[in-house]
């Protein structure tokens, strides 16, 4: 009872300082204190709502990991020397964000939204479609008519998320296998890398434009899952032959005892 | 084929000027008398001890691949039940036949209990049965923990702890049983040597105590229907013969082998059609000593003491209970001495029998839903 009651204080005082240092590096900080309180204009008030339902919320990215400065001394918080970089300019949202999504970067940059963005400066950048503050999940309905129409017509965008979605379903499909076939005890580290990767890689085109070049990419992952989907069938199938094989067994030896009940009857005078 | 049979014979030679076979032969099997009215329920024990054969086979070939260190333990078995050919096969048999071994044990003692075979002079017999079934669930309780998943982690954290609801030798022992303060690789590598090392050592010098005992003593027989055998007080020591019964071999072998096949049909019916019917599916998640599991509950062989400790308030209450009761159990013909064998003759005993059956599983059931 005594180490129950020592564990107990133990993972208590772990956890309220775990949830210190979170605190610390959110509500603790200087910016949504200044930005949060009345003093403000309720435009950048608002702004750490928003904050606080976004993905970057819960994943503990606090407004200097994007923006920069001290977050813990409130005279420099704002200071360039410090670091702080405060609101890009379109042209710079890519970088800015960049800095974190480096695997996407370069898939806008070349896209017809990067190119657009490098020459006029006036074409979507990663807030248009994302949001600044209440950033959502990356996901594939962020595609949508309501947003694209915005711009331009949603028939290419429609063509480009299909092709997505296609690949999306499967891997979403192979996934669902892959963690049933591990509660059926099964070693599935490797097929479970192998679709990390190819998910880590296919969301790297999510912001392709480039419907021809889409296509020829998307074709190459899908025989790359096509390959883990063959090691997961063969799984599944290894499943109905186990069942099988035991069901054999069993029959095996329930023959085995008829044979002995009735070697059993010659003897029994 | 003759050639076969006449290496057979001078094998049998040889070991007749050796050792006597013939002798053995006939005087363990051949002429080996059984009671004229002997039942099914006589081949119970034969089956368990069949199913232990079953649990060291499978449990040798396990060894082979299984890595007793936190670390690996979990992989492993999944690498056991994935890539080792069979390997699924040898696991399944191991982790089903766990379970159907006790059940086989449960029911053996429960055909003694009601057949009064315990009685005198069978005392010993009894308690080392009882013995044998403690060790049992010792087999169990450190095999358990040995897949390092959620909920053998978690499940041995609760058994572990147990112990230190005994004031002053509590704690200690609960530190010797995980080999630190909490459940931990230490922990791993003591239940692992406990149950491939420490438990099969006793366990095996019991079974033979067990085994001696019964062939010493000589098979008791059912105390309902008519043996025609002529019953004489145990003032010395005898042999009880069954001078008129079947012989051991090949009568009642064949039973026994005939249960032997049933045991396996249930066990392969089990690993087939229902192979998730003793595992749960935090079997398969690797254990996290920082995330307990919202439902931890023991197997089902511990489901009702379980229970029973769970709604006593007092934990030092409810282990010097059950430790009471076990002790009852294990020594129970010394408390019962009555000559009357026949439960049916004793309205008392066999309404106190029905009565803790259906407590036993009532706290069986309700520990599984609480």
């Amino acid at each position: 009872m005594k180490y129950f009651l020592y564990i107990t204080i133990f993972l208590f005082i772990t956890s309220a300082l775990a949830g210190a240092n979170e605190g610390a590096r959110t509500n603790n900080s200087v910016c949504i204190e200044c930005h949060a309180s009345d003093i403000m204009e309720p435009r950048f008030k608002e702004i750490v709502a928003r904050w606080e339902k976004s993905w970057h919320y819960q994943n503990n990215v606090s407004c200097h990991d994007c923006h920069g400065g001290d977050p813990g001394d409130e005279a420099a918080a704002m200071s360039s020397e410090r670091g702080f970089k405060g609101v890009p300019a379109p042209a710079e949202v890519p970088s800015f964000c960049g800095k974190c999504h480096l695997g996407v970067l370069n898939n806008y940059l070349e896209s017809r939204h990067g190119r657009e963005l490098k020459t006029s400066g006036n074409a979507p950048n990663c807030v248009t479609c994302h949001g600044s503050h209440d950033i959502r999940k990356a996901d594939i309905n962020i595609i949508s008519k309501q947003l694209c129409s915005r711009c331009h017509s949603y028939e290419k965008a429609a063509i480009i998320k299909q092709a997505l979605f296609s690949i999306e379903n499967k891997i979403k499909g192979i996934n669902e296998e892959i963690v049933y076939l591990k509660t059926k005890g099964f070693l599935m580290e490797d097929q479970e890398k192998n679709l990390f990767r190819i998910q880590a890689e296919f969301r790297f085109f999510f912001h392709t434009t480039d419907v021809p070049l889409l296509k020829e990419k998307l074709s190459k992952f899908d025989e790359d899952i096509e390959t883990v989907k063959r090691k997961t069938a063969d799984s599944l199938k290894e499943i109905e032959f186990r069942k099988d094989y035991a069901a054999f067994l069993m029959l095996i030896f329930i023959g085995a005892g008829v044979v002995l009940f009735f070697l059993s009857e010659t003897y029994r005078d | 084929m003759k050639r076969q049979r006449e290496m057979l014979e001078s094998l049998k030679n040889w070991l007749e000027i050796r050792i006597g076979i013939n002798e053995i032969i006939r005087q363990q099997l051949t002429e080996y008398r059984m009671p004229e009215n002997i039942n099914f329920l006589y081949t119970l024990g034969a089956v368990a001890l069949f199913g232990f054969v079953i649990q060291v086979i499978t449990g040798l070939l396990l060894l082979i691949y299984y890595i007793p260190h936190a670390g690996h333990a979990f992989k492993s078995i999944q690498v056991i039940m994935t890539e080792v050919p069979f390997g699924w096969l040898f696991r399944l048999m191991h982790v089903v036949g766990s379970n159907l071994m006790l059940v086989v044990v449960f029911l053996h003692m429960f055909s003694v209990f009601f057949m009064g075979s315990y009685k005198k002079p069978r005392e010993l017999t009894w308690v080392s049965g009882a013995l044998l079934l403690l060790l049992t669930l010792a087999f169990c309780l450190s095999g358990y923990l040995l897949p390092w998943s959620q909920l053998s982690y978690w499940a041995t954290t609760i058994v572990t702890a147990i112990p230190t609801a005994f004031p002053y030798v509590g704690s200690a022992i609960t530190e010797i049983l995980s080999g630190g303060r909490h459940v931990s690789d230490m922990t791993l590598r003591r239940f692992f040597a406990f149950h491939v090392g420490v438990i099969p050592f006793f366990y095996t010098l019991l079974l033979g105590l067990h085994i001696f005992l019964i062939r010493r003593i000589g098979v008791s027989e059912p105390p309902s229907g008519h043996s025609g055998e002529k019953k004489s007080s145990w003032s010395g020591y005898r042999h009880e013969s069954h001078p008129s019964g079947p012989p051991f071999y090949p009568h009642f072998v064949i039973k026994e082998a005939m249960a032997a096949m049933a045991y396996l049909a249930a066990m392969f019916f089990i690993i087939a059609f229902v192979p998730e019917l003793f595992s749960h599916e935090t079997d398969n998640i690797p254990a996290d000593p920082f995330r307990t599991p919202a439902h931890i509950k023991p197997e089902w062989y511990f489901l009702a003491a379980y229970q029973m400790l769970k709604i006593i308030p007092n934990k030092f209450i409810g282990i010097v209970l059950q430790l009471t009761l076990l002790s009852l159990f294990l020594f129970w013909p010394f408390v019962d001495t009555s000559e009357e064998r026949n439960i049916l003759k004793r309205p008392l005993l066999f309404v106190m029998f029905i009565f803790f059956m259906i407590i036993w599983t009532a706290f069986t059931v309700w520990g599984k839903y609480s």
